[in-house]
């Protein structure tokens, strides 16, 4: 058995690090070599002297930061070498372009799951099944009272709550980045046929997926000062940064809703805010998590972001699997 | 017809803002469903009973036990959700794709009138066995209703106002009305529902019922510009509201919790009934110290209320007192649309000629409030601060000239209590809340200097803003000595300014003091931990108000 200190992955200043390479995966502080998962803005930093990531990510990021940045691209399976540690992305689920990241290293083999989910989404590519020695996942539905229903009756919710209130506007708030392309390919296929708006922030993000060859619906950029009567009975796609403060007074007669996994739980809807609440998450449920875990077959797992107590009580009482923890 | 449309009214009003668009809803609800379920979901959706069928600790232990589920799994999910008929239902979400067949269309009366209730009947395995058999056979969007109903669960935040106000606009009749009729009893049935949908009033029928409260507003300083002259002043006693009524010979004790209580007090109905005249009265029930002429503590009358057909021992050691100030309806005349110094004429003429006949012998169980006479404003307020003398909470300001309505109604009764005492404790324990709490930490517990040591001496969980749980969950986290179960000990940092009504000496208490409805007041940022009040001057708060 090997001590913490020789695992060639460990926690480093509160980020994932690896020794031997010299680099860093989605560091929170400016480093020399930055692995990014994906374009989120809680797994990038600026400063990082280089990124290294997918091809989408690297254009997503510019897309959100400016060129300014230096990033090295690779496809999705294609192997790099680094310090004779071989290195490859593969599909997460999570947005377009997010990945998982696999390291070999005198045949020990490490997978890093980034952020990840197994249901379908027709904006990015679906997980791929890696097997591994080492597992180092996220866990932040790691908790059974979370198992997603399926998008498309997420999406016929979301369409019925707005058509069944013609009169108002309906503000649904998101994710500007993933969470809101995903909704909007998956209304487009409901019998919601109204107006669709975006806001700026989500409208640049829907152009970057198209020129990237995924298909999303067509929205109108919300501007200021709209007219009411036009607004009715028509969908808003909102940050959630805008649902507090004087952004909202913009609109007359409206309903709010927030998309997350965690408005499966009614306590946290009604603290919210929102009217209403649609659970979908682009994060694994606890299915999700425990089919990643035993598929991988990893004969080691640690989890990081998210309560992780529950998630490896059961894997060990249930599936014999040693959970192990970093020391941070 | 269903669980399945009750169901979506429970998300419909579950995730609705609007009052006007809640009635929207309900009476859409109303107009759609059969008089039986509509008679349900009033019950229901009222309150009117939460008959717990099973608890939800057995119905975690039930899930636990079928799906082969660990304990400790179910209770850290709880500690997130903080429902147990919720928790039980995302549970369910991973489990029942059994393929039978589902029972699409159960009304909600068959389900209410005989499957739960049959549940009962059943041994425990048979029971078991039925639930697992309903949990795979409803639809899954209808569990959690199903689980708040069988663990008497069932809240949703609709007033009672607000269905008088849907039926009343569903049949255009007046809204005092329908609140009339919804007051008291409620048994779910077609009667019932046409009976309160009926669009002719019929006064007799109304007979048993009780009148709707009028409340009283938290005084005003604008208040003082009006003349003392208009106002009538009682003592605010702290017991329970309720109206006594005797029409044809039958006497009924109605809370203002809208329950029928004849059967914890059988002394007072049984006095009231030896009376000629037929009445409605308003007033207090309280446990009264007959030598002294005062209340007793309210948590006296908590053994009272609790606790049917009391022995006579009971009724010995806790001697109760009906007083009553204010005539509603005078031998079948209504006179609420009286005023109220008029009322006030009738109350104590009838008053005094049941206490004149001798045989009646009311004295001891029954009497009509005392008013006090303060000459001006300030003379109100020193008798307002003499309150805690006789063990009242303040004053009670009535308007001379006003009607008796329903409701909060502005402008007619105010009630004036005197300033609640306080002291500046050292928040140590915090323990995560439940409902729409889960997941935070909302139960604090507050201790005070001994020495130089820290003493519990009250729990509290109101009082602070939702951005201040926010903040103070956060703090909690990150300030954590040790966790024992839902509760974490905390670094002694934290001083808060905490309010209560009374003070007391309690043995059951480390610290020797229990007091009555604490409460925060104010987070004293500006204040360290030594700045925190003694045990000592606690005490000496206690002497000051005995």
């Amino acid at each position: 058995m090997r001590t913490k200190q020789e695992y060639l992955i460990r926690y480093k200043d509160g980020n994932l690090y690896c020794e031997l390479a010299d680099i860093w995966i989605d560091p929170s502080k400016a480093v020399k070599k930055a692995l990014i998962t994906h374009a989120h803005f809680d797994h990038f930093t600026f400063g990082c002297e280089e990124y290294i990531s997918t091809k989408e990510t690297a254009i997503l990021l510019k897309e959100r930061v400016g060129d300014n940045i230096k990033i090295k691209t690779f496809e999705y399976g294609e192997e790099f070498k680094i310090n004779g540690i071989n290195i490859s992305f593969h599909p997460s689920g999570h947005i377009l372009g997010s990945s998982q990241i696999r390291f070999i290293f005198a045949e020990e083999k490490w997978l890093i799951s980034g952020d990840f989910k197994l249901q379908k989404d027709q904006t990015c590519k679906q997980y791929e099944i890696v097997k591994t020695d080492y597992l180092i996942s996220e866990c932040t539905f790691g908790l059974p009272i979370f198992k997603w229903d399926e998008s498309n009756k997420i999406a016929n919710d979301i369409s019925k709550w707005i058509t069944n209130s013609p009169e108002k506007t309906s503000l649904l708030f998101c994710y500007s980045l993933g969470k809101a392309q995903r909704l909007l390919n998956e209304i487009s296929q409901t019998n919601f046929k109204g107006n669709i708006y975006s806001h700026g922030s989500i409208h640049k993000i829907n152009n970057s997926y198209r020129e990237l060859g995924i298909d999303i619906k067509d929205t109108i950029k919300i501007e200021n000062k709209k007219k009411i009567d036009e607004l009715k009975g028509s969908l808003i796609l909102l940050p959630p940064s805008l649902s507090k403060g004087s952004y909202l007074k913009n609109f007359k007669n409206i309903q709010t809703a927030f998309a997350s996994g965690w408005m499966s739980i009614r306590a946290l809807r009604k603290r919210s805010g929102y009217d209403k609440g649609f659970a979908i998450s682009d994060h694994a449920d606890w299915d999700g998590i425990l089919e990643v875990v035993k598929k991988s077959e990893a004969k080691n797992v640690f989890f990081h972001h998210g309560d992780s107590e529950a998630l490896s009580k059961y894997l060990f009482e249930k599936e014999s699997i040693n959970v192990l923890l970093f020391s941070k | 017809m269903s669980l399945k449309k009750f169901s979506e009214l429970f998300g419909d009003l579950d995730s609705i803002n609007s009052t006007n668009n809640k009635i929207e809803v309900l009476k859409n609800y109303f107009l759609s469903n059969d008089p039986i379920d509509n008679s349900w979901a009033i019950y229901l959706l009222t309150g009117k009973s939460n008959k717990r069928f099973i608890s939800g600790r057995y119905l975690k232990n039930l899930f636990s036990q079928i799906y082969e589920y660990p304990q400790w799994l179910i209770d850290t999910c709880y500690l997130k959700v903080g429902d147990s008929a919720e928790v039980i239902t995302l549970l369910l979400k991973n489990k029942t794709n059994s393929r039978k067949k589902k029972l699409s269309n159960i009304s909600l009366n068959k389900l209410l009138s005989e499957t739960i209730p049959a549940l009962s009947k059943l041994n425990e395995e048979e029971k078991n066995l039925e639930i697992k058999n309903l949990w795979e056979t409803l639809p899954e969007d209808n569990h959690l209703i199903f689980n708040k109903i069988l663990t008497g669960t069932f809240r949703v935040g609709v007033s009672i106002g607000l269905i008088t106000k849907s039926i009343s606009k569903l049949i255009n009749i007046d809204e005092e009305i329908i609140s009339h009729r919804l007051m008291g009893d409620f048994k779910p049935s077609i009667e019932s529902y046409e009976f309160l949908i009926n669009k002719n009033i019929n006064l007799q029928e109304l007979n048993y019922k009780p009148f709707p409260f009028l409340l009283a507003n938290t005084f005003e300083d604008k208040i003082f510009q009006n003349s003392i002259n208009d106002f009538q002043f009682e003592w605010k006693y702290d017991g329970i509201r309720m109206q006594l009524i005797k029409r044809s010979g039958n006497v009924s004790l109605w809370t203002r919790g809208q329950e029928l209580v004849n059967e914890s007090f059988p002394e007072l109905v049984e006095k009231i009934s030896h009376l000629k005249d037929d009445f409605v009265l308003d007033g207090e029930l309280l446990v009264w110290d007959f030598k002294e002429q005062i209340a007793l503590d309210f948590s006296l009358l908590q053994k009272r209320i609790n606790r049917k057909s009391p022995t006579r021992s009971i009724q010995i050691k806790y001697p109760i007192i009906f007083i009553a100030y204010d005539l509603l309806e005078i031998n079948g005349r209504d006179i609420r649309e009286i005023k109220l110094e008029n009322r006030r004429i009738e109350l104590e003429k009838y008053f005094s000629k049941w206490q004149i006949k001798a045989e009646n012998n009311i004295s001891d169980i029954f009497k009509i409030c005392d008013l006090i006479f303060p000459k001006d404003w300030p003379d109100a307020l020193t008798y307002k601060e003499k309150s805690r003398e006789n063990n009242t909470e303040g004053l009670i300001i009535k308007k001379k000239n006003s009607i008796y309505s329903s409701g909060r109604k502005k402008g007619i009764w105010w009630k004036y209590k005197v300033d609640p005492m306080q002291l500046d404790a050292v928040l140590i324990y915090a323990k995560g809340g439940s409902g729409r709490r889960a997941g935070l930490y909302t139960d604090y517990s507050f201790a005070l200097w001994k020495d130089k040591e820290l003493i519990k001496f009250a729990s509290a969980y109101s009082g602070l803003t939702n951005i201040e749980i926010k903040e103070l969950d956060k703090w909690i986290r990150k300030n954590t000595i040790e966790k024992f179960g839902p509760v974490r000990s905390l670094k002694p940092e934290m001083v808060f300014e905490i309010s209560f009504e009374k003070i007391q000496i309690s043995k059951r208490h480390k610290s020797g003091i229990a007091v009555r409805f604490p409460r925060i007041t104010k987070w004293r940022k500006d204040k360290k931990i030594n700045d925190a009040d003694s045990l000592e001057n606690a005490y000496k708060l206690m002497k000051k108000m005995s």
